[in-house]
Formats: C-alpha cells, sequence, structure tokens
C-alpha cells in the first residue's frame, strides 16, 4: 500500500502488471492483500503472490474458472468452474493443494462466495439451483430452487443469515438461511433485456457486493439490449437497499461505451468503483460518488475489463481480456515514480 | 414489350405428373419425353419416390451455429471455450455437453465435421448452403425436393418454411413459382386463409371459375409468366385453405410438455403436423446463433431451447416410422471462429464446421471428416455445400447429376464440380 499520498480516485495509474498467456475470466484478491488468483479461458488458476511477485499455476478443473473466493484469512482459495466443479486449495502449503472437491452443479458453477463466518459456500449455477456447503465437509447443506433461468450471481448478506441470488431475467431471491425459505423476491428487469432481431434474452448479475454494514448491495451487469450479439447494450450498475429492496441508484457509463459492466466494489470511503467492456475490447474503470449515477471520474484502459476486486484501500486489481492482471493506484504518483515511468 | 419478369413458368412445361409418368412409362413423345429424359436421366425411382413419400426436414440455426459448442467440441484445447463434450449414444462419438438430448439420438444422426465453405457471410453461405452452388440462379434444395418429390395429389405446398422473420426469400429460380417456399410467420396460419362469411361455397366457386376466365383470356397474348405466378399463389392459398385445421388444432398438452411451450417447440410441433400431412420439404428456422458476443452464454440459451424438441421430433418421426423415408438436415450458412474475441464471442468462419444429419438415405451413426486439434482447419474428408446438395439429393432417391430441363436447356442439378459424399449414404 502507498502510504505516502491520499487516496484520490482521479489520479488512478497503473502500477503493477502480472502476465498470463490466455484471456482471463475473473479473479479475486484476498482480504490480506497477500494474493491475486485469477481464473482464465483454459483449465487453470493463476495465484500470484502481491508481496513478491511469486507466480503458481494451480491445475485441476476440467473447465474455465469462473468464479473465485478467498477466506477472511487468505489462508483457503474457493474457486468454482464451468464444468459444475468447485475447489478448496490450502494456501498454508507452499505448493498450494486441493483440500476438498465438489460437483456443486450440473452444468456450469457460475459463482461461489464464502460466508462472514467462514463456514460455508454458497454456489449456484446452470442447473438453476443456489446451494449451501459447509466447507468443513463439503456436504451440501442446503438446497434453493425457485429460479426459472440461468442463475448468475450469489453473495451473502454481512449478516451470515441470507443469501441473494441473481438470474438471467433479473429476478433475484433473498434466501433465509434460518428458515430455509425464499424470504423476498426483487426485480431488477432493468438488468435484462430480449434481443428482438436474435430471439434471445441477455441479463444476468456478472458481480455482485454488498457494503461493509450490508445497508446495500449492488449488482453489474447489462441494460437497455440494442445489439447484444454484437455487443451493443449498455453496462449497468445498480444498487439496492437492504432493508426496502428498492433501487437507489442505477450506475452508467458514458453513452458511448457498449458493453458489459463485469465488476463492481464500494470503497470504504463512500464511493463505487465499476469495471466494464466495450465491444470494442477497451476496457473502462468507472467511479461514482454515493449520490450520484453519472461517474465522477472514468480512467481508460486499453483491454477490456473482466473483473475488479480492491487490493487494500489505494489498489484496484483488474483481470484482463488480454491475459493480464494490472494494479492500478488510486492517488498521486510520487515524484519519484513519474520520473521512472517518464 | 415483354416485362422482365422473375419467373419464367417453366415449371408449367414440366409438370411432375408428366415428368414421372414420362420417365416411368418411357415415353418419348415430342415434348413429353423430351422433358423426361432431359429432367432426371435416371429413371429412378419415380414410382417408388411417389409410393415412398420422401420428405426432407431443414432445421436451420440462423447466423451461424459454432461447431465446438455443438457437433466438433474440443474441451480443453486452446480455443475450445467452457463447455464439455458427452458421450453420445454413439460408442466413440461425442458431441457437446448443450446438447444432452440430442447425444442421446445420435444413433439416428451422423455428423459432417469437415466442411470448408470458404464463406464467412450470412446471406453468400445461405444461399451456397440452400442451392449447392456459390453463385448463380439456382433452386433452393426445398424447391427442388418441391419439385421433384412432392406429389401431385399433396394437399399443401411442396416447401413449407416455418420461421419468425426473413419471409422474403426467393428460393424456386427457374423451377417456377409453385416451387417457392411458403414462408409462415411462426405457427400461425396464413392471413386470410379463411372464406369470408359472407360469401357461401357456391359463391367462392364461382368467383374463382372467374378469376380463371380473366387469367386465360389475358394470357392469351402475353408471357404466362406472370399469371402464372398469381396462379400458383391462389393455388398454394387453396390447399392452404383446405387444411386450415392444421392451424387451428389445439396442441395437446402432453406435446407442448414434450416440445416446450416456446415459439421453437411450437414450430416444429407444426413442422411434425406438416410432415404427417403430405408435406414434402418443411423447414423450421431457428434463430440467435450470430454470437459475436457472449458466445458461450448465448449457446447455452440457445442449444438449450433447440436441443429438446428437436430431439422429440425426431422420436416422433422415428416412432411413426417416417424417419426412413424423411431426410433431416441440421445445418447453418457457417460456422464460428475458434477463436474467441475479447466479447467472450466467435465470429463468421466458413473454413471448419460442421453439420448433423440423419433419416432417409442416410447411414447414421458417421462422423465424416475431422478438423486439426484448435479446430482451425480440416485435416480430412474436406467438403464443401457442393458436396453436401449433392448428398441431399441423393438421399432421397434423385440423381443429382442429372439436369434440369428449362426450355429444352440442360442445367445441372447439383453443381458438377462436386459429388455425393458417398461414404454417408446408407
Amino acid at each position: 500500500m502507498n502510504e505516502q499520498a491520499a487516496i484520490d480516485p482521479v489520479e488512478t495509474h497503473q502500477v503493477a502488471e502480472f502476465k498470463h498467456e490466455n484471456p482471463l475470466t475473473t479473479l479475486r484478491v484476498d482480504p490480506t492483500s497477500r494474493f491475486v488468483a485469477a481464473g482464465a479461458q483454459d483449465l487453470d488458476v493463476q495465484l500470484w503472490s502481491l508481496e513478491d511477485g511469486k507466480h503458481q499455476t494451480l491445475k485441476g478443473h476440467k473447465s474455465w474458472v469462473r468464479s473465485i473466493d478467498f477466506s477472511a484469512d487468505g489462508n483457503q482459495l474457493y474457486t468454482a468452474c464451468w464444468g459444475g466443479g468447485v475447489k478448496i486449495w490450502d494456501l498454508k502449503q507452499d505448493i498450494p493443494q486441493v483440500v476438498r472437491s465438489i460437483q456443486a452443479h450440473q452444468g456450469s458453477t457460475r459463482w461461489v462466495r464464502v460466508s462472514p463466518d467462514g463456514k460455508r459456500l454458497a454456489t449456484c449455477g446452470n442447473d438453476l439451483l443456489v446451494k449451501i456447503w459447509k466447507i468443513e465437509n463439503g456436504k451440501l447443506e442446503q438446497q434453493f430452487e425457485g429460479h426459472q433461468r440461468h442463475v448468475y450471481g450469489v453473495d451473502f448478506h454481512p449478516d451470515g443469515e441470507h443469501v441473494v441470488s441473481q438470474d438471467l431475467m433479473g429476478v433475484i431471491f433473498v434466501w433465509n438461511l434460518k428458515t430455509k425459505q425464499k424470504e423476498r423476491t426483487i426485480d431488477a428487469a432493468m438488468m435484462t433485456g430480449y434481443d428482438k432481431k436474435f430471439a434471445a434474452d441477455m441479463g444476468g448479475a456478472r458481480d455482485m457486493q454488498f457494503n461493509v454494514g450490508g445497508s446495500l448491495w449492488a449488482s453489474a451487469g447489462i441494460t437497455k439490449v440494442v445489439n447484444s450479439f454484437a455487443g451493443i447494450q449498455d453496462p449497468i450498475i445498480v444498487v439496492f437497499d437492504w432493508k426496502t429492496g428498492e433501487v437507489t441508484r442505477q450506475l452508467r457509463a458514458d453513452e458511448k461505451f457498449k458493453g458489459i459492466a463485469w465488476g463492481i466494489r464500494f470503497h470504504p470511503q463512500g464511493f463505487t468503483i465499476g469495471a466494464g467492456a466495450d465491444k470494442s475490447g477497451k476496457g473502462e474503470l468507472w467511479f461514482y460518488s454515493s449520490d450520484k449515477e453519472e461517474a465522477f471520474h472514468t480512467f481508460k484502459m486499453k483491454t477490456a475489463a473482466r473483473a475488479l476486486d480492491l487490493v487494500g484501500d489505494d489498489r484496484l486489481a483488474v483481470a484482463h481480456a488480454d491475459g493480464n492482471v494490472r494494479l492500478y493506484q488510486m492517488a498521486a504518483q510520487t515524484t519519484e515514480a513519474k520520473g521512472e515511468s517518464e | 414489350m415483354r416485362r422482365d419478369q422473375d419467373c419464367n413458368g417453366i415449371d408449367h412445361m414440366i409438370a411432375r405428373r408428366d415428368f414421372l409418368v414420362g420417365t416411368t412409362a418411357g415415353a418419348i413423345g415430342t415434348t413429353a419425353g423430351a422433358i423426361g429424359m432431359g429432367t432426371l436421366t435416371s429413371p429412378l425411382n419415380a414410382a417408388t419416390l411417389e409410393k415412398q413419400q420422401k420428405r426432407v426436414l431443414q432445421i436451420y440455426l440462423q447466423g451461424g451455429v459454432s461447431q465446438l459448442e455443438s457437433w466438433d467440441p474440443k474441451p480443453g484445447t486452446q480455443f475450445g471455450g467452457p463447455f464439455q463434450a458427452i458421450p453420445t449414444s454413439v460408442p466413440g462419438m461425442h458431441i457437446s455437453e448443450l446438447l444432452p438430448h440430442t447425444a442421446q439420438r445420435m444413433h439416428l444422426l451422423s455428423i459432417v465435421r469437415s466442411i470448408n465453405t470458404k464463406i464467412s457471410d450470412h446471406r453468400q453461405g445461405m444461399l451456397y448452403m440452400e442451392k449447392g452452388r456459390r453463385a448463380g440462379e439456382f433452386p433452393y434444395l426445398g424447391s427442388v425436393a418441391s419439385k421433384y418429390l412432392a406429389s401431385a395429389e399433396s394437399n399443401l405446398p411442396g416447401y413449407i418454411h416455418i420461421t419468425k422473420r426473413g419471409l422474403t426469400d426467393s428460393t424456386a429460380a427457374f423451377l417456377g413459382a409453385s416451387h417457392a417456399e411458403l414462408a409462415l410467420e411462426g405457427t400461425d396460419p396464413p392471413e386470410n386463409l379463411a372464406v369470408p362469411d359472407s360469401i357461401d361455397q357456391s359463391a367462392d366457386e364461382a368467383r374463382e371459375q372467374l378469376r380463371i376466365q380473366f387469367n386465360r383470356r389475358f394470357t392469351q397474348q402475353r408471357s404466362r409468366a406472370l399469371t402464372d405466378v398469381y396462379n400458383s399463389s391462389y393455388d398454394q392459398a387453396a390447399k392452404l385453405m383446405k387444411r386450415k385445421e392444421m392451424f387451428e388444432r389445439n396442441v395437446a398438452e402432453k406435446d407442448l410438455d414434450r416440445y416446450g411451450r416456446h415459439d421453437f417447440g411450437r414450430h416444429c410441433l407444426l413442422a411434425r403436423t406438416l410432415l404427417e400431412n403430405d408435406a414434402t420439404c418443411v423447414k423450421v428456422t431457428h434463430h440467435g446463433y450470430d454470437t459475436h458476443a457472449e458466445n458461450f452464454n448465448f449457446h447455452l440459451e440457445q442449444l438449450g431451447e433447440f436441443d429438446q424438441p428437436f430431439s422429440m421430433l425426431l422420436d416422433d418421426l422415428h416412432q411413426r416410422g417416417m424417419l426412413e423415408s424423411t431426410l433431416v438436415i441440421v445445418y447453418s450458412e457457417m460456422g464460428r471462429t475458434p477463436k474467441i474475441n475479447t466479447k467472450y464471442g466467435r465470429d463468421h468462419w466458413g473454413t471448419a464446421w460442421s453439420i448433423a444429419l440423419g433419416g432417409c438415405g442416410i447411414q447414421p451413426e458417421a462422423i465424416i471428416g475431422k478438423t486439426n486439434q484448435d479446430g482451425t482447419k480440416v485435416t480430412e474428408r474436406e467438403v464443401d455445400a457442393g458436396h453436401l446438395f449433392h448428398t441431399y439429393l441423393s438421399a432421397v432417391g434423385l440423381d443429382s447429376t442429372a439436369d434440369h430441363d428449362v426450355f429444352g436447356r440442360s442445367i445441372p442439378i447439383g453443381d458438377p464440380a462436386a459429388e455425393p459424399i458417398k461414404e454417408l449414404l446408407s
């Protein structure tokens, strides 16, 4: 962490790059900021040490890794792939080992998230199910049915008693883990669209996150479908109020940007960060204040962003379609660094 | 001054009934004999064709289905994408996991994995696949089927296309308007199918006679081409009016359970009904495969919609004993690039792609040709749309190397530079 410069998103700039040979699909930074792990358009997980740049390749999945999470202490890694498998990795060893493999869903497992108490995993998949697993033994604890279309995202509320899931059609369910029942249904229809020309639906959550207190959550994806088969639709990040389920803000990119919002993070200082991929293949980071729907700053990137995470408070990790993880500092370059870059 | 007309009425010079009679009886009359001999040189099967009523079912996956997400999966390779390959009912044959129902019926089908049309354009690719020719005014497969396979007594137009859009294709070329596709917009009947309430049957018949009389007078000093088009339209409409119950009948709940309640499920059910009622060529278009972005999510959705109804239709044709007389083709105008773009899309690709086919005249369980490990080129038994066109016609018992006879001019039915894929024929 750069402790010498104050956080200022307007001064965002690239500070590091980790290279991989295939386009990346997702990434996650561990909560202790020691590791960044990424999935790619191959069968492996790429793991880099953020402390010394050491790189390891974790093998074992039978398809592209679609979603990643870490335990709070950063000692366990959870990965989910399009083949339906979820793997739990022990990162305490020099060479990370698979602790447990779960065939979580029939078809793709699109998302995996660890519970706030670190004891459970929530997954969702193309079998239309949301499942809760015990990490300790890999056993299925709860299973929720109700989605009629493919489930794109799932996350635990910070209270640990609820799970939110969102499907292709923008249907959001809140599941109560104590009563084991669906508690609420929330409409995010603005996050789906029917492509009339090609007669197909497009939508779904491409990233989800709660804020620290759990009073809000946000979902990243698409809106205003024009020709989604050519990638022509608008990115959107929708912010929901947890208590009411109401949409509080719909965060947009510049109207010239056509594509998908692939990442969203609430920053502890109150602003919100989004990341997206334009149909041209370029990417952008968007920074929003807590009361506006237009970005107060847009940072342009040379390749599409496919996932976003915070590294501490001052850096962002972005998974790019060119195969690289890039780190971006949300602060002014020091005079020394400027000199080096020049 | 004669107008430049798009239809020359040749179909009326070579009525199918005349052709069949001429060929089977070996008659060599001044006109009929010449036409008969020139049209199909093989005596083939005129009687047999009529008896067996060969049919064609085309399932057109419009936009270009990805061969890697369907018939030629390559999981774990550089461009293989995220989906797995699954075993099928044919030992050793694997297809994409997106087709689980079809996979269990692959013993009824075969795959051609080595198509190189060299065309990466929707329109040109579609025309090549339909006509078996890279260029020129040639009839579509469905029009050829209508011309040479349709029974003269058929109560339905010979070539019916069920689609939600793209309704204006000109398909018959020199075969004439009566063999042009009749496009149905989904399961809706054509407009104005019913006789108005204010007109009773005798008035309707009198009206029709008057129309015929006017037409006859009109054509006396003119080309018949223009009136042929009109007459064909009236003939088709008349046939449909007699069979309008096909559009009115309520679809059984159990069929909807099996086929699905979405458009494509209902379209497949209508195709089954039409084929059961003597339709000769039925084409069903399923849109939504032009996946320049989100190829994997869209193929998951689209093939998920295709898989079950297609399988049910295959089952029903098989169980009704119709599959051996019905050629089934699942095809696109091209495939999709192995390389995945930054939008998770695959682009247009005519270089190395696949189709599936089965039923009448097709050797089941075959895999024709091969692509390399990454799917970037054909490595064995390269074929193109010309070969496929010959194969389709051969499968339904037609001599694809014979000629159309157009005003005494011979025009090869299939591209002379191509030939049937013989090892695919049963």
